[in-house]
């Protein structure tokens, strides 16, 4: 550049450009002009069967969870919305809604505590209503903490604060309606429109009953398992619809389950039976290494097909917790495995959608989230590092 | 938290914890004559300086060849079977055979001490966990330090004996920061030794 002939400079460059633009005008003439743009906002699609949810607890730092809505024929993630402090999530049956069950404190980590319960619309993901709850059990996520009546009327928060109760909202009128106390029960298992049921210390079942005017009837089943031996896991799959619930206990004793207001326990059938293995020790003798059921979410019920999808790894007995290697598929009716999934990547979590070509849900400790043919347990597509800690989906349809 | 707003917490959220504690404090009153806790107290003092004697602090100096060599007990469960007495940042440290969580131990604090700037829960769960050096069992506390968010730096999930959380006593998901007085916002866990198991 020619420092002291400025004016030559820029008369040489005005030339230059201009040879250059006319050369390849044709070319630029080919493009639209662009038009000037609004900034806009977008709304969701009504969501298919395979729009899903998927809670992020966030577990290094709890206070920022996430409830992700995720597009899983595409591997997209088509918004999220805040879910403070060991959240919870719930789809409202006709996917129009969903409800988070969280908790914040004014000033971060100090201040007035509110516990809330937040109504999003599915589409928008606008707040609709921003509920106070008068407490909710502070414990990490498991699905059954929060729950949802069959035609979605009412939703269900665990509490313990420490006594333990169900606080019942009125989804329409936005209010809590009954506090029903549940002494020496948890979680709530939503069955029809107006009822729910506890698991207890005991190994029974506490049925709650809601009627008009904030009342409530309570019944127990009998004791039906060991707590001490082999508990159940909380994360055991249900149907609020019908009641049918699969209570898994930690060796892999299945126990089919109507609940109502009476509910029945049918006697127990064993996954390792139903796999050509022998049954699973219980903690009375804990060395013993088998396949064992394990992991967080570690259930899922495809139930048009009657299918009960458990991770199972092998271990020995107190590793519940354990990442499952391999996704186990029975049929509830003939309580025979019939699919054998392996893995690529140990999973703490499994869920599955529910139409006529299911997919499946997988994750692992880097929070990578993966999709998969849940008829043949192909891989399809990977969300690399959907989140931090992804600890269960929910699909239209579950209840 | 302001001491303002202290007040207003404790008597929103942990009014009912509140109550429990003067429910069992007045039983305990009622029970209790003052010359019974005046005795009492004067047995603890009795009996502080003979802790050292008890088998937790011969813990350093023995070895496991050495209690192998007198036929100690198995360890009941699969975590003791594989654990150390050694290094308490390590998660297969005899004490965490139940433990869920960020160590203190890692965090500022230590085994059974939160770090600076939180407040350890009144209330804990329990775990059973098997020393392999002393070949004894014992009952771990395991309270969790409350206040500030999570620390992280080492974290780990022992599940022996963990049962779910409709027996809240043996369940290492629950929160355990009811009535600390900050926020109950979860920083780690320690693991207090409480005494033998039998």
């Amino acid at each position: 550049m020619s420092v002291l002939c400025p004016r030559k400079f820029w008369v040489g460059l005005l030339l230059g450009s201009a040879a250059f633009f006319s050369s390849v005008a044709p070319v630029l003439a080919a493009e639209p002009v662009l038009q000037t743009e609004q900034s806009d906002v977008v709304t969701l699609k009504p969501y298919s069967p395979h729009t899903v949810l998927v809670e992020d607890a966030v577990y290094t730092h709890n206070k920022d969870g996430r409830v992700n809505v995720v597009d899983a024929d595409k591997g997209v993630l088509l918004g999220m919305v805040q879910a403070a402090y060991n959240p919870n999530v719930v789809l409202a049956p006709d996917a129009s809604r969903f409800y988070v069950g969280e908790t914040t404190w004014e000033r971060g980590n100090r201040g007035a505590r509110n516990d809330l319960l937040a109504e999003y619309d599915a589409l928008t993901l606008k707040l609709m209503v921003d509920e106070k709850l008068p407490s909710r059990a502070l414990v990490t996520p498991k699905r059954n903490n929060l729950a949802i009546s069959a035609d979605g009327a009412r939703v269900y928060v665990y509490q313990m604060s420490p006594a333990n109760a169900v606080e019942v909202v009125d989804t329409k009128d936005h209010k809590v309606t009954h506090t029903v106390e549940v002494p020496g029960c948890a979680l709530a298992y939503a069955w029809g429109n107006a009822g729910f049921s506890s698991l207890c210390g005991d190994g029974s079942l506490s049925n709650v009953s809601l009627e008009a005017d904030g009342k409530a009837s309570v019944t127990h089943t009998a004791p039906f398992f060991e707590p001490d031996k082999d508990g159940i896991f909380e994360q055991s799959p249900s149907v609020a619809k019908d009641g049918s619930t699969y209570f898994i206990s930690y060796s892999g004793k299945v126990y089919p389950t109507i609940l109502s207001a009476n509910s029945t326990v049918q006697p127990a059938w064993s996954l390792q039976v139903g796999a050509g293995l022998k049954p699973a020790s219980d903690a009375s003798a804990p060395f013993e290494v088998t396949w064992r059921p394990g992991g967080w979410q570690m259930s899922a019920l495809h139930k048009a097909t009657h299918e009960l999808y458990v991770l199972m790894h092998r271990g020995t007995f107190w590793t519940h917790k354990d990442a499952g290697t391999e996704v186990w598929v029975y049929n509830t009716e003939t309580h025979q495995r019939i699919r054998r999934m392996p893995l690529k990547v140990a999973s703490t979590m499994v869920g599955i959608t529910q139409d006529e070509a299911p997919l499946m849900f997988t994750t692992d400790e880097e929070g990578n989230f993966f999709i998969s043919d849940a008829r043949t347990g192909k891989l399809l597509r990977t969300m690399k590092v959907l989140g931090t800690s992804l600890i269960f989906t929910v699909a239209p349809g579950e209840g | 938290m302001l001491p303002s707003e202290h007040t207003k917490k404790t008597e929103q959220g942990a009014s009912l914890f509140d109550r429990l504690t003067e429910t069992a404090l007045r039983r305990f009153a009622g029970r209790t004559s003052r010359r019974g806790v005046v005795a009492r107290l004067g047995g603890l003092a009795a009996a502080v300086p003979l802790f050292p004697l008890l088998p937790v602090s011969r813990a350093s100096a023995a070895t496991p060849a050495a209690s192998a060599g007198k036929g100690v007990a198995k360890a009941a469960t699969p975590f003791g079977a594989k654990a150390q007495a050694k290094d308490p940042n390590a998660c297969d440290y005899w004490r965490y055979c139940a433990i869920d969580g960020n160590l203190c131990t890692s965090c500022g604090g230590g085994v059974h001490s939160c770090p600076p700037g939180t407040a350890p829960s009144p209330t804990s769960w329990i775990g059973s966990c098997y020393n392999p050096q002393d070949g004894n069992s014992y009952m771990i506390a395991y309270r969790d330090c409350c206040g500030q968010d999570s620390c992280n730096e080492v974290t780990c999930l022992g599940t022996d004996g963990d049962q779910p959380s409709y027996r809240p006593m043996a369940n290492n998901d629950i929160i355990w920061c009811f009535g600390t007085g900050t926020s109950e916002m979860y920083n780690c866990s320690t693991a207090a030794v409480i005494g033998k198991a039998s």
